[in-house]
């Protein structure tokens, strides 16, 4: 099967287009038109990144294996769980959001739960400690101020 | 001359307890970096410079911290290759090949310790040649006017893909992608807004090191995942070490060997350590009387080691001399240049001159350094490396965001990064290579002004581009690292996948 690339260079090419016909809507700078304006050179590019998607739809390599759809799916959660991370890190706070993301990413690993949990709370108090007390960049609180 | 006082300058700066602290720092941490499977050199440094930076270290501290990382990481690939026959990054894929057959002989001990000390001959010939090279290149780069750089920056992504790349246009599509992301934010010379959709986050542009974090470390957790390879893989015991000053003699002429041709394929543009360590490899086993080479001979460990790290002090040559990076680990080293707002080039050797020096100086004792901790820390590295990975890629995955986030103490920094660890993935899985697209990030704004001056300077004739001579001759070089991996790639790709089956037969 050849279709990652095909699908992958459709993708680009639609890029490709939408940034370059994007670059031509640019207003005329200050000081009226140059040579060279702001536009040139996001043009060269579309250009370049258009003909290179459309030899990648004609002369696709062949394809890597995607994972099957239920790792698909987990490699899912734990984008989500990263996202939820980086969501939490202010309003709930450093150490326990770390904790919560680094046993979870363990666990989905593969270690036990308890192991996981360990190794979560641990390395984030230790950070945290680090960070806001040996190498002084304040990390925040969140919940756990008072 | 002038080139030995700066270089004395240097030490001066360099044998301050400080840089001495920082070099250690960075030689221990760049080992444990190497030696970790999955982690490679380029991962590592891309996770320290946001620390680093926030760190608010001066520019030649962190410089020092990240060239020992750099070095130390040289050293720790070779660990892996040796004791559990996986090369940390491609280039220490050689090393595998005597390396892994001399610990299964029980010489564990005595593999990792020729490696080390063929690691030190390579980076200090190299370090040596890049004091040399470096001035005199500096200087002939004085000439080279805006559409000579133009010329240049295309030739750096025209040879990217390297002698081995497989398609060239993946490459080309990921420096135009690279460069793409470039453009965003408001444009330097006319102040029009460019693909910023009004986000006032967007107007400085995407910031090169949260792409790096991303797409090299988030995208690696996501390998990680995918494979299910929390438990690490079984290594071969280590043994106690008997090693002979008769051995270390033995070693020591394909170690010099290895280490000129390293450097050499690591200061030309597209050969890089993976051609270097290759090369290496089969020079020696055609000079070497009939060794046991692929059994376990010694010197089949030292060729590529030393050819492998003296590679990776000439690609310095081009990335601090031109501001050109050659491999992905140097691509990093300039994001944290261009990030501490020194920009690499030939005038960095007049207005930095005490920084570059510094820095030079600081990578023989780094050196030292690694040599001294490598061969009795040994076991302790080696402890390390069989904390299974389902522990430590988390933890690795904590550190990265953290750095990310104490730059800007902005959650939004790592939205950004999540995003680039899913279009790392994405790349990866379509064989996008990875570097051309963080290259493009960081000379994009550079290769834009090259233009834009040329064109200025010549009133809209395209054709000032291509005046000089020194300029076609670099387009001519671009345009022959382009083309010539179509024909030559295979062969030589033909040859390593050979030489490493021979290997395995035996």
């Amino acid at each position: 099967m050849r279709i990652n690339d095909r699908v992958f260079g459709m993708l680009m090419l639609i890029i490709a287009v939408a940034y370059g016909y994007e670059a031509t809507q640019f207003p005329i700078p200050f000081g009226g038109q140059e040579s060279v304006g702001p536009e040139t050179f996001p043009i060269m590019l579309s250009l370049l990144l258009g003909v290179s998607s459309i030899y990648m739809i004609l002369r696709p390599d062949p394809d890597e294996k995607w994972a099957p759809s239920a790792m698909l799916i987990e490699l899912g959660i734990v984008v989500l769980s990263l996202l939820a991370f980086a969501w939490a890190i202010e309003p709930v706070g450093f150490m326990p959001a770390a904790a919560l993301v680094v046993s979870f990413l363990s666990w989905r690993m593969g270690a036990s739960i308890t192991k996981s949990l360990i190794t979560g709370v641990s390395s984030s108090v230790v950070i945290f400690f680090l960070f806001n007390n040996v190498l002084e960049l304040a990390l925040p609180l969140g919940l756990l101020e008072f | 001359m002038d080139t030995m006082s700066l270089l004395m300058q240097g030490f001066a700066v360099a044998l301050t307890p400080e840089s001495i602290m920082f070099a250690v720092i960075g030689a221990i941490l760049g080992t444990l970096i190497g030696a970790l499977p999955g982690l490679g050199p380029a991962n590592g440094v891309a996770i320290l410079i946001p620390l680093a930076f926030s760190l608010g270290l001066s520019p030649t501290s962190s410089l020092i911290l990240l060239t020992s990382v750099y070095a130390g990481a040289m050293y720790g690939g070779r660990i892996s290759s040796i004791l559990l026959n996986i090369p940390g990054d491609e280039p220490a894929m050689m090393t595998c090949l005597d390396g892994y057959p001399m610990a299964l002989k029980g010489k564990a001990a005595e593999a990792l310790a020729i490696s080390a000390i063929a690691s030190f001959i390579g980076s200090f010939i190299a370090t040596i040649g890049l004091v040399i090279l470096a001035p005199i290149l500096a200087k002939f780069a004085l000439k080279f006017g805006p559409a000579e750089y133009f010329a240049l920056f295309a030739l750096a992504f025209a040879t990217l893909g390297g002698i081995t790349g497989k398609n060239q246009f993946k490459t080309l599509m990921a420096a135009a992608i690279g460069l793409m992301i470039a453009t965003v934010g408001i444009d330097i010379s006319t102040g029009v807004q460019r693909f910023t959709f009004n986000t006032l986050e967007l107007f400085e542009g995407v910031d090169f090191i949260i792409a790096i974090v991303g797409l090299f470390a988030i995208s690696e957790l996501f390998f990680f995942l995918e494979r299910h390879a929390g438990d690490g893989l079984k290594q071969v015991a280590i043994n106690k070490l008997k090693l002979s000053p008769k051995d270390i003699i033995k070693v020591l002429p394909a170690s010099f060997r290895g280490a000129v041709l390293g450097f050499v394929a690591g200061v030309l543009p597209g050969a890089g350590a993976s051609l270097g360590s290759f090369i290496s490899y089969t020079v020696e086993k055609r000079v070497s009387d009939k060794g046991e080479f692929g059994k376990g001979d010694p010197r089949g460990v030292a060729a590529p080691e030393a050819g492998n790290n003296g590679a990776a002090s000439g690609a310095l040559v081009p990335m601090l001399t031109l501001g050109v990076p050659g491999s992905g680990t140097t691509a990093v080293l300039l994001a944290m240049l261009i990030s501490l707002n020194i920009s690499p080039g030939p005038m960095l050797f007049q207005q930095n001159a005490d920084l570059v020096w510094g820095v030079i100086a600081a990578m023989f004792i780094g050196n030292l350094v690694l040599l001294l901790l490598n061969i009795p820390m040994i076991g302790i590295f080696v402890k390390l490396l069989s904390i299974p990975p389902k522990y430590l890629m988390p933890i690795v995955t904590l550190i990265a965001s953290v750095g990310i986030y104490a730059v800007s103490h902005s959650a939004l920094d790592l939205y950004f990064m999540v995003g680039f660890g899913v279009a790392g993935y994405i790349f990866r899985k379509v064989d996008i290579p990875l570097v051309p697209i963080i290259l493009g990030m960081l000379l994009g704004p550079e290769m834009e002004k090259s233009l834009r001056h040329t064109l200025v300077l010549s009133d809209g004739d395209w054709t000032a581009l291509f005046n000089s001579g020194l300029s076609i001759g670099l387009w001519t070089v671009a345009i022959l690292g382009l083309v010539l991996p179509i024909i030559v790639g295979p062969i030589v790709r033909a040859k390593m996948a050979k030489s490493k089956t021979a290997t395995k037969g035996d």
